[in-house]
């Protein structure tokens, strides 16, 4: 039998129901799919009085792709996604993506939403109350050092989802609502580069969908994750590129990373690339801005080097290939 | 009458005979068995790695309500441990705490959050002590004893020679040395660690369900720790998920479990978590191992010389008989004239190591491979060739007085160098894939058992009764292995009767026979013999009423199972009449069969001869091709072609099966596996997330050509077929990834990270070479 | 602790029972149910050990609320069987040695039965994708593989 602290469930039918019980019920916490959220609780990573539960909210599953963009519910499922015949024509990053998370069994019920609020993650965090405690627990949850930088006073905890990175590189906004009202930010912006609060949401405001903007006409996007397996791994580092224009010319390149900092973020300065070809000089300048913009550190146990070197490698051989690709 | 045809057991693909419960969800495991209202058990884990136990309060805990039982260390005096001679490890800690998670007092509940409460309410006091987590800082001048008989943290120091070493190097072509480092590896089994204790408090009588491999051990552990007669106790071991060697030892939850059922008076489930499971641990250990090998010009070895160090973790269980393994089984691969041997097995503040699939041998076959393979190409000689060039011819006797009855490598050999296309392909293939191959062997059984009582090695029950059925007794314990399948197989062939005429009872102590367990691939080899025995004991019978019946000498009857008759006449009994009548006056017939290892391969007289020896050694040699990308360290292993030399394929379909399960663990370990102690002896890979065991989704094809060198010994001329190809992947990919990229490892696993590390060191060594030739060149 | 009347299908029964909210799937079809079947393998999401369907799509019973399983179709590996005999995956993994120790294969069944439904000719890679999340430590998996193609390819 499962040791995990009682809660009580709630299940909303409506958004406007959920975001009441989010904002009135003291210590409530969203629950989508659960794959993230239930092994953290079965840690006791998190001990929230109440779960309110998403998945009866009507509409929050829909999943609507036009020509004038495309509207993905946070309540779509990560196997919807990684299926749709147009996600995978129109967006290919994002389906990529979404296909190379965890297994079936999790992406049958794990969702958009979930994913992109996914926790952050850390060797000195991802363990048991045991061991955490006999670890003095850490400045994410419980004390107030952080193991992967001691002397630091900030929480290094990666981000690892993987469909925040796909989304950014396609220009993708995060619906939100919340007790102060709807709004709509950058998918990028959904983020803050701190491991113990990494989700700039307000307080009581849920995802509600991700909107992509029409693809430009000469766009192509991948996305690619390094692990050390070919499945159920956490990304030590994701990439997700989009190339606009072709090898001799590029128009402009959008590079996201995830599996590497506290939070998944645009590449900066890629502005430089644009109206040039990509060889070598490109190619060779792009590795070094990735490397010296995503930051791992020691908090997975895989070292943080190599995943610094495999992200640079990922994204220059993404963006040789996107810009092959006729 | 019709005429029955003699049915045929052994050589036939026979699904195993306990799979369609497995498949269809009714195999009952240990957490599957827990009744109704059973108290749930949890046990407090020790917080700090080393340290001084001054006091345990369980009083608060112990006046919750809903709290049945507590224990601590208090309540088992007696030390327990897998050799008799090195015993020196409680069920729950006295006096010190040597690693984080050991076990230091126990609770048994009415539920599960009431347990958890119980173990929150209890107070430790503990007196850190200097905590040691890798070997060369245990053994160090002035480090802490962790145990106090013990100087310089030293459990075993095995030193051995055995011929003219210093001749041997000295009459050499070719004379190299390298030093490697293996990381710490763990056996996942897929069932979490379970035990189910019953206190029959009105009679003082303990029912126990466990995972062991071993009942046999538990049985005497809980007769010793928990003071009984062990007449008073009864072990069942239901079906097992997996143990590659972490259940051949007693481990300490199997104890917990019946000490809370006494000290509640009734039924205590203890279930672990994974990540207690793996801090039961009982791995293959952290390893270091410096190897100096002779070669002649033609390939032939001339000398071997090897230091071994491993850190053992926190207490002895099998280290001496590990440390003792990875010398001894230098030798009876290929003819080894001369070798030195030091190994040194040490104790650390990490959970204690103990014997895995491959046991002792894995680490050091891999160093042993990959330098012979790195010599082969300094001397200009193929692989296959140098192992050629060093092949024994069997009947063989060691230079460690190891018994080679036979021996099918030169077979191996030759099934994987055409399967694998190796002479038009190694060297041809483009920069970034390579083939590297290696061998491997292992024993069929140790040939001394642990408890040298005099007993045979192993013993069948047969029940033959008025149905016709016939009921196999044993205490073998099938743990996935297929071992029940096979033994009902040898029963089956010798009386040539349908396997549907028999069903096996095992592991239930108050039933079957004693057996020495699931371990060293013993199964098989010994039990298989003990169970052609019987068969032969049950037929003499049946022939015996046979020949009364139709009023002949047993000499007349030809057996043919369902039917036999009287030689060179039609006079026929069907096998039911044979039955009957044997069953007349002495009612339900008892046959058994026993057997044990032949004393001239139960080794030599020096000290720690028995370790290594067995009554017969399998083969393998393995081909692997690899892919691998320079520029992230990345290896995606394409192929992989083995060939087992099995003596027997009893069951063909297990052999495979078996090999395969055995190829993909050596993969494992050689590409990803590794426990990881941090922050002062945590683990931090105690998951399925972080210890990265193989997915499906990049798991290669494994070709597998089972070859057959019958071996006299074995039954029908098997032996064993489960752990003897493990080890000769782990080299075969190493010298693989050295054909792909020209890059030698020579520590494993090989992780991207590791890889691309070395990667790194190289080019940048080769710069400082070409700067260093650049700037000598300019001074000419 | 809050509980609830769960009311739902298990193995194509009714089932009503009163639940925590914080009951597991796992738990309650092992303990309340007594469907010892599915197994628990991991802690929490690892190992694929605990997959069934859930209105036919695989789930991993040890990240599932019973309490959300409200009005669904549970099936676990005892459902399979018809009559009391195997189905043609069980068949066909028991066969071809697709179970050694047999802890992994109610999950691995499970995910190759959702596969099956939807991909009754599935290719190697599909195979290999559908059954990506459920760790086997005893066959390195390639009587697996062997067993689900053989139990297509049998059913067409």
């Amino acid at each position: 039998m499962e040791r995990m602290a009682a809660f009580e469930l709630r299940r909303p039918e409506s958004l406007a129901h959920a975001i009441e019980l989010m904002a009135t019920v003291p210590g409530a916490r969203v629950l989508a799919g659960g794959t993230d959220l239930v092994p953290n609780l079965r840690h006791g990573l998190e001990a929230p009085a109440t779960l309110v539960d998403l998945s009866g909210v009507p509409g929050f599953a829909g999943l609507d792709l036009t020509p004038a963009g495309a509207r993905i519910g946070a309540g779509v499922t990560l196997a919807t996604l990684a299926a749709d015949r147009l996600v995978q024509a129109a967006l290919p990053a994002v389906a990529q993506a979404a296909a190379s998370i965890a297994g079936p069994g999790h992406r049958s019920v794990a969702t958009v939403g979930g994913n992109l609020c996914l926790d952050t993650r850390c060797v000195w965090y991802n363990q048991s109350e045991w061991w955490r405690r006999s670890n003095g627990y850490c400045l994410k949850r419980g004390g107030d050092v952080c193991h992967v930088a001691p002397q630091g006073g900030r929480c290094h905890a990666a981000f690892c989802g993987d469909l925040a990175p796909a989304l950014i590189a396609c220009g993708a906004q995060a619906e939100l609502a919340g007790p102060e009202g709807s709004r709509t930010i950058a998918v990028e912006d959904l983020y803050r580069d701190d491991g113990r609060a990494h989700l700039a949401l307000g307080s009581g405001e849920i995802v509600v969908a991700v909107v992509v903007p029409p693809q430009p006409a000469r766009a192509r996007s991948a996305y690619r994750k390094a692990r050390v397996r070919a499945a159920i791994d956490f990304p030590l580092a994701g990439v997700a590129v989009r190339v606009t224009g072709d090898r001799e010319r590029i128009e402009r390149l959008d590079v996201a990373l995830t599996g590497t900092n506290s939070r998944p973020f645009r590449l900066a300065e890629t502005e430089a690339f644009a109206g040039r070809a990509v060889d070598d000089a490109l190619v060779a300048e792009l590795g070094k801005a990735v490397q010296r913009q995503a930051g791992p550190m020691r908090t997975s146990v895989t070292s943080s080097n190599w995943r610094r070197q495999v992200a640079a490698t990922y994204a220059q051989r993404l963006v040789r290939e996107l810009a092959a690709t006729p | 009458m019709k005429t029955a045809v003699p049915a045929k057991s052994v050589g036939v693909r026979q699904p195993l005979v306990d799979g369609v419960e497995k498949v269809t969800g009714a195999a009952r495991y240990t957490a599957d068995l827990a009744p109704r209202g059973a108290l749930f058990g949890a046990i407090l884990r020790s917080p700090l790695p080393h340290a001084r136990i001054r006091g345990i309060d369980v009083a608060r805990a112990r006046a919750m309500p809903g709290v049945r039982a507590v224990v601590t260390g208090e309540d088992c005096a007696l030390p327990y441990g897998v050799i008799p001679i090195a015993q020196n490890e409680f069920p729950l800690a006295r006096g010190k705490v040597r690693y984080r998670g050991e076990p230091v007092a126990a609770v048994a509940a009415d539920d599960a959050a009431t347990a958890q409460a119980a173990l929150d309410a209890i107070e430790l006091d503990l007196d850190p002590l200097p905590a040691y987590f890798d070997a060369a800082s245990a053994r160090a001048e002035g480090a802490t004893l962790l145990h106090d008989d013990k100087r310089g943290n030293l459990e075993r120091t095995v030193e051995q020679d055995f011929g003219d070493v210093d001749a041997g190097f000295a009459a050499a072509a070719l004379v190299r040395e390298r030093s490697f480092h293996y990381a710490e590896v763990h056996h996942a089994m897929m069932e979490p660690n379970a035990t189910l204790a019953q206190w029959d408090a009105e009679r003082g009588r303990l029912t126990l369900h466990s995972v062991t491999q071993v009942p046999y051990y538990l049985h005497l552990a809980l007769a010793r720790c928990l003071g009984l007669d062990a007449s008073a106790i009864r072990v069942i071991k239901p079906c097992v998920g997996g143990g590659f060697g972490h259940r051949t030892e007693t481990l300490n939850f199997e104890i917990v479990a019946a000490m809370l059922a006494r000290a509640a008076g009734g039924t205590v489930r203890l279930e672990l978590s994974r990540e207690e499971t793996f801090i039961t641990h009982r791995g293959r250990p952290e390893t270091d191992v410096r190897l100096k090998i002779g070669l002649a010009g033609n390939g032939e070895i001339t000398a071997v010389e090897a230091e071994v160090v491993q850190r053992g973790g926190a207490y002895a269980g099998y280290g001496l008989v590990t440390i003792l393994y990875a010398g001894a089984l230098i030798h009876a691969l290929y003819r080894v004239p001369a070798s030195r041997y030091r190994g040194f097995r040490v104790y650390a503040n990490t959970p204690p190591n103990g014997a895995m699939r491959g046991h002792g041998t894995v680490d050091v076959r891999h160093a042993f491979e990959a330098l012979l393979d790195e010599m082969a190409v300094e001397l200009g000689l193929d692989p296959f060739a140098v192992r050629r060039a060093n092949l024994l011819t069997a009947p063989h006797r060691t230079i460690n007085d190891l018994q080679v009855n036979s021996y099918g490598l030169a077979a191996c050999l030759d099934a994987v160098e055409e399967r694998s296309g190796w002479k038009t392909r190694k060297g041809r293939l483009a920069r970034g894939r390579g083939l590297g191959m290696a061998c491997s062997h292992y024993v069929s059984g140790s040939a001394k058992p642990v408890y040298w009582t005099g007993e045979p090695h192993a013993v069948i029950h047969l029940k033959l009764d008025f149905d016709c059925g016939v009921t196999v007794l044993t205490g073998a314990s099938d743990i996935g292995q297929g071992s029940t399948t096979l033994i009902q197989q040898a029963v089956a062939e010798v009386l040539k009767l349908p396997m549907s005429r028999f069903s096996v009872v095992a592991n239930d102590s108050t039933v079957t026979p004693k057996d020495n367990g699931s371990y060293s691939s013993r199964v098989s080899f010994m039990v298989g013999n003990a169970a052609i025995r019987a068969a032969e004991d049950l037929k003499r019978m049946l022939v015996a009423a046979a020949a009364r019946r139709l009023e002949v000498t047993p000499d007349d009857i030809e057996w043919e199972g369902e039917t036999c008759r009287v030689a060179g006449t039609d006079r026929e009994l069907a096998y039911p009449e044979v039955v009957a009548e044997a069953l007349k006056d002495a009612g339900t017939l008892n046959a058994r069969g026993a057997w044990s290892t032949p004393p001239e391969t139960q080794g030599g007289s020096f000290r720690g001869a028995a370790v290594g020896t067995s009554a017969g050694f399998s083969y393998a040699a393995l081909v692997v091709e690899v892919e691998v990308d320079e520029d992230t360290g990345e290896v995606r292993v394409i192929d992989v072609w083995v060939a087992h030399d099995c003596g027997r394929a009893i069951n063909p379909l297990s052999v495979e099966g078996q090999v395969q399960g055995s190829v993909w663990m050596g993969m494992g370990q050689a590409l990803g596996e590794e426990t990881e102690y941090g922050g002062g002896g945590l683990p931090l890979r105690a998951n399925f997330l972080d210890y990265r065991f193989p997915t499906i989704a990049e798991s290669p094809p494994i070709d597998v050509t089972i070859v057959e060198a019958p071996d006299p010994n074995g039954p029908f001329g098997a032996k064993e077929a489960g752990e003897g190809s493990l080890s000769a992947f782990l080299p075969a990919l190493t010298s693989a990834i050295a054909d792909a990229i020209g890059l030698r490892l020579f520590e494993l696993p090989a992780t991207p990270d590791r890889v691309y590390d070395a990667i790194v060191a190289r080019r940048r060594a080769e710069r400082v070479r070409r700067a260093v030739k650049a700037a000598s060149q300019e001074a000419d | 602790m809050n509980k609830r009347l769960l009311s739902l299908t298990v193995n194509g029964r009714r089932r009503e029972e009163a639940v925590a909210d914080a009951t597991l799937l796992l738990d309650f079809l092992r303990e309340t149910l007594g469907l010892t079947g599915t197994k628990r393998g991991c802690d929490g999401g690892e190992c694929g050990a605990c997959t069934v369907l859930v209105d036919g799509a695989p789930r991993l019973s040890c990240l599932t609320l019973a309490a959300r399983c409200e009005g669904t179709k549970v099936e676990t590996i005892e459902s399979l069987a018809e009559g009391g005999r195997m189905s043609a995956l069980q068949a066909a993994f028991h066969e071809k040695l697709g179970a050694q120790c047999g802890f992994c294969t109610p999950g691995m069944v499970m995910a190759a039965e959702a596969l099956l439904r939807t991909d009754p000719s599935p290719g190697e890679d599909a195979i290999r994708a559908a059954l990506a999340g459920n760790l086997c430590r005893c066959t390195g998996y390639v009587k697996i593989i062997e067993a689900v193609d053989s139990a297509a390819r049998g059913a067409r």
